[in-house]
């Protein structure tokens, strides 16, 4: 579960140098700290699309939202947290071949098998994610690669 | 037209008339290019911090950016103080640096170094250029950005090989695209009809006023606000000058080492206005007992990140001070009868609680002194302060009438600001006095720049408030840390009449009461720089004062002696 003080935040960002450095800096001099992070250009040209998940540390939650809003290149900042968020977290990995039931079970599926095991994709929200990888834990589960969740509105 | 040429171009269509600065090997090209801008007065600093603090002097004293160049490398990282500074107390500035050629950025070249990356966390923005066409935008953004909303420092770093080469025709755009940077938004009517509502309801209301009533020129719509409704009004140390100092509904300061009937006003209060300002630890004290009679906190600010960031208002108003306060003002009545009290009981706590000290040890008192100063200085003089004890006696023992009359670094704290920004104030302001005061540990961080006003003939009189120890400090120890004073004896220091000698610099020693006036009398009739060098009781405190961790009601106050008793408030109602 989600503490009351973690958030999941998009920021629509201007796409120029050093950009992810402001943000991420931000963060860090605020007191705030970053579980999750994905970056891809976005719907417009020149502006990339930031998904985070960020807790606020011993400050107040509506801070995040409004400290980020200052940085100039920070077109626009969206609070996704609550109920009407949609997010999806993409995992790629390598399990044991003892694995193949349950990723078959979860909806994973199956990009390479050869014998040496299993290398999988899986989609789903976060709590789905993490059930999955618990479940694979016991099958040999290696090379976890998590995209973080990445989010829009219902 | 070369990058360089494009830089002072663009500089003097930003209509800026003095650049503070010093050369080095990656700003060279614009340093080549400069004696073909005559409009442009470059003063030559002797270290950079110096500059970054002329700049912000200059700011804070014209209202007009401050600007800076600065090599790469060290030079650039000797801004990082002033910008921190700046950025803490939200002054328009803009710092050009040159950084090494594009080629070689981020191979370790001689004088290189992340500039972008050290100035990200002390400046409003910062832009690194690495093609002679991006200059002019650059330039245009950086200004807009540095002065319009919560103004505060910009950073371009240019890269030496921008600067050489040539970028064409040099257009300067009009318009400045900066998706991500809103114009400032208009007040909420219906928050300003709540704010309205409260004020008028309430029995025993106060304003306080930050620095974002002096940065949007709100101090007469702040007076008419406060007349009409009859509300007492204090100042953070920023604000000083908002608010006539010798108003009848005037609270002098707030905050830690506030004034005893500011914070008996703050700490009773049931309606807080808090207007420009941030609510900072050195505002709230010990939060979870600020004000803890008030049933609706209103907070009025530019800046939305600053509602509840330390104290949650029940009312947040995300405007530009001054119309916001125009806003409010023809809903506000006139207060009601019921309210005659709550200025009687604040009359009384300002005759319980005056400003006092003592004075009968025989000791030169630096109360004495800037009282007599403040005496010859008629509202006029501009009084730019270091940081200490200095700093909040300049601040609580003086009459400030209007904005612009007190400057200090409130936010950063920085010492050594004083006298390059003195400097740069009086670069700004060429007719006004300007008075700079100082303790000798402060001064002697940056005195260095006493060859600057040497060479420009600068008329700034710097008052050395001198104890040989770092006061503030010692006072911190000997009633917070146990007694212990460790490390605050500085009592070799230079003979200052010596140094000022070596300088060229008139300069005289105090030591007793009697001969303050004499030395002001030298010091007014001398025509450049003069210094005295006050001797200054080595054991005066600050008070009123609240103890670390303590809440605004713990204030406490100088501890007199009854044969010692002398009270002294600044002024007179």
């Amino acid at each position: 579960m989600r503490s009351e003080k973690e958030l999941v935040i998009s920021l629509l960002v201007e796409d120029n140098p050093g950009v992810l450095n402001r943000v991420s800096g931000l963060v860090r001099r605020r007191g705030f700290n970053i579980s999750a992070l994905s970056v891809a250009p976005s719907e417009r040209p020149g502006f990339s699309r930031m998904s985070m998940t960020v807790d606020a540390g011993h400050a107040e939650v509506d801070q995040v939202a409004k400290q980020l809003d200052r940085l100039i290149e920070v077109v626009e900042v969206r609070d996704l947290t609550g109920p009407e968020l949609i997010h999806r977290e993409l995992l790629v990995g390598r399990v044991d071949d003892s694995g193949a039931a349950t990723l078959t079970k979860a909806g994973a599926q199956v990009l390479r098998q050869n014998g040496h095991g299993i290398v999988f994709q899986y989609t789903g929200d976060d709590l789905a994610a993490e059930r999955l990888i618990e479940e694979l834990k016991g099958h040999g589960l290696r090379e976890l690669s998590r995209s973080g969740p990445v989010a829009v509105r219902r | 037209m070369t990058g360089a040429d494009m830089v002072l171009e663009a500089l003097e269509r930003e209509g800026v008339t003095h650049i503070f600065g010093y050369p080095g090997g990656a700003n060279l090209p614009i340093y080549q290019r400069l004696p073909q801008h005559p409009k442009l007065q470059h003063i030559l600093v002797r270290h950079e911090q110096g500059a970054a603090h002329m700049a912000d002097g200059y700011a804070r004293a014209s209202g007009r950016p401050g600007v800076v160049f600065a090599t790469s490398g060290p030079g650039a990282l000797n801004l990082v103080t002033g910008l921190a500074t700046a950025a803490m107390d939200s002054v328009p500035m803009v710092a050009i640096t040159g950084q090494v050629g594009s080629k070689v950025v981020g191979r370790d070249a001689f004088q290189e170094s992340d500039v972008i990356g050290c100035t990200s966390a002390v400046t409003k923005h910062n832009f690194l250029v690495t093609r002679v066409q991006d200059i002019p935008k650059t330039i245009r953004q950086a200004f807009h950005i540095a002065t319009t909303g919560r103004p505060g420092p910009v950073l371009i770093d240019i890269c030496k090989d921008a600067q050489m080469a040539d970028g064409g025709e040099f257009e300067y755009p009009d318009e400045v695209m900066l998706p991500g940077y809103q114009g400032q938004a208009e007040p909420d009517l219906s928050r300003i009809e709540q704010a309205a509502a409260a004020i008028n309801a309430a029995q025993h209301p106060v304003m306080l006023a930050g620095h974002g009533v002096i940065l949007a020129r709100a101090q007469e719509e702040l007076l008419e606000a406060a007349e009409l409704a009859g509300i007492p009004v204090g100042t953070t140390l920023l604000g000083i000058g908002a608010f006539p100092v010798n108003h009848p509904l005037s609270l002098h300061m707030t905050g830690f080492m506030g004034t005893g009937w500011c914070l008996k006003a703050v700490q009773n209060a049931d309606v807080l206005v808090m207007v420009g300002m941030r609510v900072d630890d050195r505002v709230t004290a010990e939060l979870s007992t600020f004000a803890p009679n008030v049933k609706s906190f209103i907070h009025i600010d530019i800046d939305a990140s600053e509602m509840g960031k330390n104290v949650r208002p029940h009312l947040e108003i995300v405007a530009d001070a001054r119309q916001a306060l125009q806003a409010l003002i023809p809903r506000l009545q006139p207060p009601p009868e019921s309210r005659a009290s709550w200025i009687t009981q604040i009359d009384r706590w300002r005759e319980e609680h005056p400003l006092r000290y003592t004075r009968s040890n025989g000791h030169l008192q630096p109360q004495d002194v800037l009282m007599d100063m403040y005496g010859r200085c008629d509202d006029e003089a501009i009084v730019v302060a270091d940081v200490g004890q200095n700093q909040i006696w300049a601040a609580l023992w003086w009459n400030y009438a209007r904005p612009g009359l007190f400057i200090n670094s409130g936010g950063a704290g920085t010492m050594g600001f004083a006298l390059p920004a003195a400097i740069g104030a009086k670069f700004a302001r060429p007719e006004k006095p300007v008075w700079c005061v100082a303790g000798e540990g402060g001064f002697v961080m940056t005195m260095q720049e006493l060859a600057v006003a040497v060479e420009h003939q600068l008329d700034v009189k710097i008052v050395l408030l001198n104890n040989f120890s770092l006061g503030m400090v010692r006072q911190f120890q000997d009633d917070f840390y146990g007694g212990v004073r460790s490390q605050v004896d500085l009592s070799v220091m230079p003979d200052f009449v010596k140094l000022c000698d070596a300088y060229g610099i008139p300069a005289v020693e105090v030591h007793k009461g009697p001969e303050i006036a004499a030395a002001f009398d030298q010091a007014q009739r001398t025509k450049g720089p003069f210094l005295i060098d006050f001797r200054i009781d080595p054991e005066a405190n600050v008070y009123p004062i609240v103890p670390l961790g303590k809440g605004l009601s713990d204030f406490v106050e100088a501890p007199l002696e009854i044969e010692d008793l002398v009270l002294e408030p600044a002024y007179e109602i």
